[in-house]
């Protein structure tokens, strides 16, 4: 054998002594070990306590001890087989493919944000007898996108109250980037004209005196309902940038499941976030598809698949339609995180038909997935093992 | 003898190289700060946030500090750094957080979750960053699953009412509507959130709608979907909707978010919001049930 070969040998061999040897602590290793000495690290005081009375599983104490680990590594043991089921069934579909019913509040992205809060200043008490609604139709823009505010203020049976809007400004977030002082921007409140009495503005931060800012706009409203006061706050993540505009959409089978090529202008390259939800010819809402990876400046492809088995599974009626497309650069270690693309509301695409024998009914396969499955199993079977040395 | 102390030197060096490359399996539970932060960035041994360091709190806990002054998005590096180093290649994770350490994990599994990662060596240098292990790449990290104290994901409507200083960057991440509207919460990688919601407060009930700890209520420690708050409650209030044990809908109607799980609701009314410095509050909760289970 060669010298070299033997050192490493040799060397491996200290390595392993080593770790025999080294007293456990921060760096211990999960191996796996006899149940009593690894239930007795982890047992509760009471369950672990010293002496032989306690080490004996012949003694009250020892008894006691022995079920206290044995209900301990039942909770583990059910923990880890939760853990893997839940596992497996959410990732037979790929990450990136979902049903949207498993995103409850991503499949109407563009409804406005609805609030019902107290009249109230900052550090005061609520107004007796009326609330404050609100919304806001996004948080996020970017270019020359535009945000609608509404109020409105009701009473505690839900009726609408006379409600004045005495004073709106729009002003930078203090930020440690940038120079503080700009300019407070009036915005202007109105009758929204729905009868119900709300009030509406609309901030377009670039023709506002904000096409030079990146950072957080705060919109502070002013309210008097006879005579009671308070204001509210709303918050627009701006950004000037428009990182990438549109181009349209292309369809194509592949590998047994459905790609939509969302094609866009990128100018600026680096991670792009897009979702899309998949409506079927009914009308039911059905899937959440998103992309999320890295993107070079120029033409290009955002790719978003509609797996195969989510098809089969689900069965929707053809064709379907891809609705409600919100895209952005995510900038990381930055604020703002994001440059919008803008949004695409409504039904962008209308798919082909194809018949359900056309998809896929496999499961998602990667290494990710197996690499969980893996260890899950681990888990679940060293449990099972701890369990039933408890119980012999 | 100089042969053999050759040798010895050849052992010592193998020994080095085989610890810094070797593929042993380790558990870590990672412990993910909120507001006003404390320890040491970059320092996993640091747990000045929570409580006596000499705690049991999970199988080899690491701190994962960051400043819980600065947005989510400016410190999230933070994170991934120590993601990186304990839950890649043969090393895995479980990961407890704390009010706004939740909107932290949720933002970093969200956007990074399918990231390419470097697998690393699990020793960090002072800044917090391991080297590389081997070269090689995996997708994602290895996490098993993911315990919330007082999870602030949802937001605070102190933040929404000026009742915290619109000085603080990490304020403005905290308004209800922003933090909503961040990342798609419902989006986790599979890993479960298990939610440890208390409800003992009492200074900013007028502020916080339904139950709540002093800081979030439970529309947000709870994990209740939505693009804004609302007002949920311990069972028997009649004017307020139940925020349901698991991951049922809660009464009204109002869904959590996915991979979201209600596991201790406070219906004594008995814990709080803060730690201080004591592992206090609903934190007591989530340590206990690290203690338990992350192993």
């Amino acid at each position: 054998m060669a010298r070299p070969l033997l050192f490493v040998m040799a060397g491996a061999a200290v390595a392993v002594l080593v770790g025999v040897l080294l007293p456990g602590g921060d760096t211990t290793a999960v191996v796996p070990t006899k149940p009593v000495a690894v239930a007795q690290a982890a047992a509760p005081a009471s369950a672990a306590r010293s002496g032989p009375a306690a080490s004996s599983p012949y003694t009250v104490d020892g008894l006691r001890a022995r079920q206290a680990l044995l209900a301990l590594w039942q909770g583990r043991l059910k923990r880890a087989e939760d853990t893997l089921v839940s596992y497996q069934r959410s990732t037979r579909y790929p990450h990136e493919a979902r049903p949207l019913s498993e995103h409850p509040d991503q499949v109407r992205p563009f409804d406005p944000i609805a609030d019902d809060i107290p009249l109230r200043t900052p550090g005061g008490e609520a107004a007796k007898g009326v609330r404050v609604r609100t919304t806001q139709d996004r948080v996020f823009a970017s270019g020359a996108e535009s945000v609608r505010f509404t109020v409105r203020a009701v009473d505690e049976n839900g009726k609408t109250v006379p409600l004045l809007v005495t004073r709106a400004t729009a002003f930078d977030l203090p930020d440690p980037r940038q120079v503080a002082g700009r300019p407070q921007a009036p915005v202007n409140f109105v009758d929204a004209g729905s009868g119900d009495g709300t009030l509406s503005a609309v901030l377009q931060p670039s023709t506002q005196g904000f096409a030079d800012f990146a950072g957080t706009i705060r919109l502070q409203v002013y309210l008097n309902e006879e005579g009671q006061l308070g204001n509210v706050y709303f918050d627009v993540v701006y950004q000037p940038l428009v990182p990438a505009e549109w181009a349209g959409v292309r369809e194509a089978l592949s590998n047994g499941s459905l790609d939509f090529y969302l094609k866009a202008r990128v100018a600026q390259p680096g991670r792009y976030v897009v979702s899309a939800r998949v409506d079927d010819a009914s009308g039911k809402p059905f899937a959440l598809l998103s992309f999320n990876d890295e993107v070079g400046v120029g033409a290009q492809e955002f790719r978003l698949t509609l797996f195969g088995k989510l098809v089969r599974d689900a069965a929707p009626v053809f064709p379907l339609t891809l609705r409600d497309v919100q895209g952005f650069l995510l900038v990381p270690d930055k604020f703002p995180d994001r440059a919008m693309m803008p949004r695409l509301p409504g039904a962008v695409y209308t798919s082909r038909s194809y018949a359900l024998t056309s998809f896929a009914d496999t499961e998602w396969s990667s290494e990710e997935r197996d690499r969980y499955l893996a260890e899950l199993n681990k888990d679940v079977s060293e449990s099972k093992r701890q369990v039933e040395e408890l119980t012999r | 003898m100089r042969k053999f102390m050759r040798a010895g030197l050849w052992a010592l060096g193998a020994l080095m190289v085989t610890l810094a490359t070797t593929a042993v399996a380790t558990n870590y539970s990672l412990w993910i700060n909120g507001r006003t932060g404390g320890g040491v960035l970059g320092n996993y041994a640091d747990f000045s946030y929570w409580g006596p360091s000499s705690t049991d709190a999970g199988v080899n806990k690491k701190s994962v500090n960051w400043d819980g002054y600065n947005h989510i998005s400016d410190q999230n590096y933070l994170v991934r750094n120590a993601l990186d180093c304990h839950c890649t290649g043969s090393n895995w994770c479980y990961v407890a957080a704390h009010s706004a350490g939740d909107l932290m994990i949720g933002y970093t599994l969200s956007m990074y979750g399918g990231s390419t990662r470097y697998k690393k060596t699990a020793v960090a240098g002072a800044d917090g960053v391991c080297s590389n292990s081997d070269g090689s790449t995996q997708t994602g990290w290895n996490i098993k699953w993911v315990d919330v104290a007082a999870g602030a994901g949802g937001g605070s409507e102190l933040a929404d009412a000026g009742d915290w200083a619109v000085s603080e960057p990490l304020v403005s991440d905290l308004k209800t509507s922003t933090a909503r509207a961040l990342y798609d919460h419902n989006n986790t990688r599979s890993a479960w959130f298990y939610m440890y919601a208390g409800a003992k407060g009492t200074l900013y009930s007028f502020v916080l709608p339904g139950q709540d700890d002093e800081v979030v209520a439970y529309h947000s420690s709870g994990g209740v979907s939505g693009s804004s708050g609302g007002s949920y409650c311990n069972p028997g209030d009649w004017l307020c909707n139940d925020l349901t044990l698991g991951t049922a809908a809660n009464q009204g109607g109002r869904a959590k978010w996915s991979n979201h799980s209600v596991v201790f609701r406070d219906d004594a009314e008995a814990y709080n919001h803060y730690t201080n410095n004591a592992w206090g509050g609903v934190v007591s909760k989530v340590r206990a049930d690290m203690v338990a289970n992350a192993r």
